[in-house]
Parts: structure tokens; C-alpha cells; sequence
């Protein structure tokens, strides 16, 4: 499903990803886990093109992001991983000036250039089964942390991604709001559905994901099933960093 | 205060004036300020020095002088052109730069998030602008836009100088014509007050209405 090979970035002097290279098969559910800083986020946005690569290679469903291929070849890949990946941000960043059920029609609309009905009918059954079927009139701002987020979750699967990113996806959110997120993405990782999850959720990333990548200073420093890295991290770095987390 | 009851006529005709040169040069300014903004923004170096030479032309001189070049200047290239006319020209390009700034500022206050969400549902760039960012900018955009309309509805006050008979030129005939000046100015001044506050009131009704979310 993704490959990565010697994936590498940088911001002027600052290194941020150092030659990564791994491959994620399909359906699996990949939590990405580390300190601030430890480049997991602009990790997650190098795979959907939201931020350049400078040196390396990925490959999503087939199609390439290669640093060094012409701008006009890279640039039509960026657009057809995009449109096979799904994302989710910390932010929620929904359209404010739109409706529940518009957010999530507008990339079949503007996107896949679908009718306005048959659009609508699949925004329906989407909000439906993120449990937000009588708030699809409301705008945004009318609603809670956790059911923004959620309406994002599914906005990201109107375009039936075979891909999720998840940035960070419940870190904006009050304590009593995570629950609700976490289990929709729960129920999408039973589907099968092939994930990426940036987060600080650390028993969702024991309980739900298939395996843990844990970064450091843009480094994939273990690689590992959750069980396994949660009661036996290998190295010093993971250790100290899951005795910090565990403090109190 | 009788003379001014019996002029009124005269004084609302320069009133009319007024307005027409303002909502005329604004609706232009409005056109060229969009294309501008944009230009600075999305456009190539070659689009975007041109915008910003322009915007820094335009603010960094006075508008009477802008207006005396496009109404006297232009007649040693042979270019004539009526008083209104000049008006029109004048003031669209001096509002436009302004209308620019206003655009460029609510483009930009519009967060990065909106346009990577955008991004990642797999919009162009141009979708994500037309879709996404525009709709937000122009609500941002209104309070600006209100204060700049107002200044060009003050600005056109300037025209006087080129034999545009509006509302200040309409004083000045009739100061000359009486000799007394304070029922006629204080007159004016009421009527672009007046004016002012019927284009604010307005202006907040629109963003009233942009802003249901």
C-alpha cells in the first residue's frame, strides 16, 4: 500500500526526516508515536504532498512521489494520492462557512463533479454513521470539539479513500470528547480500512493500532507491535519517553 | 438658512454627483483591487511586481495629484478627456490599490488549514481558492471595504478641483454667488455625513447577513 524508501527532508539547516524508509501493507493500522518535534506529523503530510520532500521516494496505491521527477509528473501523483487518501486534521478544519452535510459533499461535488443529490445522499449515510445525522443543517461553530471532528472523519471518507491519515486527531480535543473520536476510528480499523494515526493516545495505540512506529529526532527509532513496544521498549530513547508519559 | 432652503436643489444635484462617482469608481476599483489582490498573491513574479508597484504607486502619492495628471497630464499626450470621465479613471485606480490591500489581507486571514484541508479532499489549488478560501476572505474583507468606501465617498470631494459640479464644487458656486460660506459648507457637511452613515449602516447590514455562521 505505501512504500517509503530513504525519504528525507529538510528546512534549511534543520533536519526534520532522515532517510526513512519503511512499507505499509494494506488494512494494517499504524500508529505513530514520539515526542514533539520528532517530525511524526510532517511525516504523516510528505505522504498526501501537503509538504514537499527533499530527497527519496514514496509510493501510495502506485503512484509516486519521487523528489527528483519533474514538477508537472509529481504534482499529478500528489493530486491522485490525495484523491485516494483521506485526512484528518488536528484542527478539524472544516469549512466554516458551510453546513455539516455541505463539508462533506463539496470534494464529490467540486472533486468527483458529482450530482448535487447523489452527493447529499452519500454525505447522509456518512454523517449517519459517525452518529450525526440531525446535525447535518448545522454550521460548525454549532458544534462540540469531538462531533467537528467527526464530521471531518467524514468528510475525509466521502471520497472513499483506501487511505486514513490521522494528524494528531483528538489533541485539540476536552478530555470528555476523545472517547467519541476514537471510536469511530476504532470502528474504521475493524472495517479494515489501511491507517496512519499521528497521536498522544497511547492506550489507543495499544489497544487498536497493529503496529507502533516510534520517531525521535526524525528517526523511526523502533518499529514494533504494540504489545511488544509497550512492555518491552528496546531502546533507551522509548524507554525514557514512555516512563515521561507514565509519570503521573 | 433661507438661502440654503432655496438651494437645495442645486446642493442635491451635487450630491448626486457625488454618489454617482463614488459607486462608479468603486465598482471598478472593486474589479481592479480582486485582480490585483490575487495577482500578488497567486501569480508569477512578473504578475505580482507589477501588482505591488502599483499598490505602492498609488498610496504612496495624493490622490489630487493622481487626478491632476489623469485630467490636465494627459492633454500634452493628447489625450482629452471629460471632467467626469477623468473622475471615473482617477479615482478607480486610486481605490483599486486600496481595495488590493483589503483583499490581500482577507485572503491572507483566512487559516492555512482551510486550504490544506482543501487540498487533501484532492481540490486544486484554483478549487480550493474559488471554493473554499474566497467565500471566507470577502466576509473578512467588508469592514475594510466599508471604511474604504466611505474614504472615496470623502475623496470625491477632491473632483471639485477638475469642474466636476458635486457636492463641494456645488458649495463653492454658491459661496461665490452669495458671499457667505458657513450655511453652505456646514450644509455639505451634513450631507456627506448623512451620506457616511447610510453607506455604514448598509455595510454592516451586508456583513450581518455574510456572517450566519
Amino acid at each position: 500500500m505505501i512504500e517509503i524508501e530513504q525519504l528525507y527532508k529538510n528546512y534549511g539547516s534543520h533536519e526534520v526526516l532522515k532517510n526513512l524508509t519503511l512499507s505499509i501493507p494494506a488494512h494494517q493500522v499504524v500508529a505513530v508515536i514520539g515526542p514533539s518535534g520528532s517530525g511524526k506529523s510532517t511525516f504523516l503530510r510528505c505522504i498526501n504532498g501537503l509538504e514537499k520532500i527533499t530527497a527519496g521516494k514514496i509510493t501510495v496505491n502506485g503512484h509516486e512521489i519521487d523528489a527528483k521527477a519533474p514538477k508537472k509528473v509529481l504534482q499529478k501523483a500528489v493530486y491522485a494520492i490525495r484523491q485516494e487518501t483521506g485526512m484528518v486534521f488536528q484542527q478539524f478544519n472544516l469549512y466554516p462557512h458551510k453546513t455539516v452535510v455541505a463539508n462533506v459533499m463539496e470534494a464529490l461535488l467540486v472533486v468527483k463533479k458529482m450530482q448535487k443529490d447523489q452527493a447529499h445522499q452519500i454525505a447522509s449515510n456518512l454523517l449517519k454513521r459517525v452518529g450525526l445525522s440531525e446535525k447535518e443543517d448545522s454550521y460548525p461553530s454549532q458544534l462540540s470539539g469531538g462531533q467537528q471532528q467527526r464530521v471531518a472523519i467524514a468528510r475525509a471518507l466521502a471520497m472513499e479513500p483506501q487511505l486514513m491519515l490521522f494528524d494528531e486527531p483528538t489533541s485539540a480535543l476536552d478530555p470528555e470528547l476523545v472517547g467519541e473520536v476514537l471510536k469511530v476510528m476504532k470502528s474504521l480499523a475493524e472495517e479494515g480500512m489501511t491507517m496512519m494515526i499521528v497521536t498522544h493516545e497511547m492506550n489507543f495505540a495499544e489497544n487498536v493500532a497493529d503496529r507502533v512506529l516510534f520517531m525521535a529526532d526524525g528517526v523511526i527509532v523502533e518499529d514494533a507491535e504494540p504489545k511488544a513496544f509497550f512492555e518491552h521498549p528496546q531502546t533507551a530513547r522509548a524507554q525514557q519517553f514512555l516512563q515521561q508519559v507514565n509519570e503521573f | 438658512m433661507d438661502l440654503v432652503i432655496e438651494n437645495i436643489p442645486f446642493l442635491l444635484k451635487g450630491a448626486y454627483y457625488t454618489l454617482l462617482i463614488t459607486v462608479v469608481s468603486m465598482f471598478f476599483g472593486l474589479i481592479i483591487g480582486l485582480l490585483a489582490a490575487i495577482a500578488r498573491i497567486k501569480g508569477n513574479r512578473f504578475l505580482r511586481n507589477i501588482a505591488r508597484v502599483y499598490v505602492s504607486i498609488i498610496r504612496g502619492t495624493p490622490p489630487l495629484v493622481q487626478l491632476v495628471i489623469v485630467y490636465y497630464g494627459l492633454v500634452d499626450y493628447g489625450i482629452e478627456l471629460g471632467p467626469l470621465t477623468a473622475a471615473y479613471i482617477a479615482l478607480s485606480i486610486n481605490i483599486g490599490a486600496y481595495v488590493s490591500e483589503a483583499f490581500r489581507g482577507a485572503i491572507q486571514s483566512v487559516p492555512k488549514g482551510q486550504t490544506e484541508a482543501a487540498l487533501a479532499t484532492g481540490m486544486t489549488e484554483k478549487q480550493a481558492l474559488r471554493r473554499i478560501i474566497i467565500p471566507q476572505a470577502i466576509r473578512y474583507a467588508i469592514p475594510p471595504l466599508g471604511n474604504t468606501f466611505v474614504g472615496m465617498l470623502k475623496e470625491t470631494s477632491l473632483v471639485s478641483v477638475i469642474a466636476v459640479t458635486e457636492l463641494m464644487r456645488s458649495a463653492q458656486l454658491l459661496v461665490a454667488q452669495y458671499y457667505v460660506y458657513m450655511p453652505f459648507y456646514l450644509s455639505i457637511g451634513i450631507m456627506y455625513w448623512v451620506m457616511s452613515t447610510i453607506f455604514t449602516f448598509i455595510l454592516n447590514k451586508i456583513e450581518k447577513r455574510l456572517s450566519v455562521y
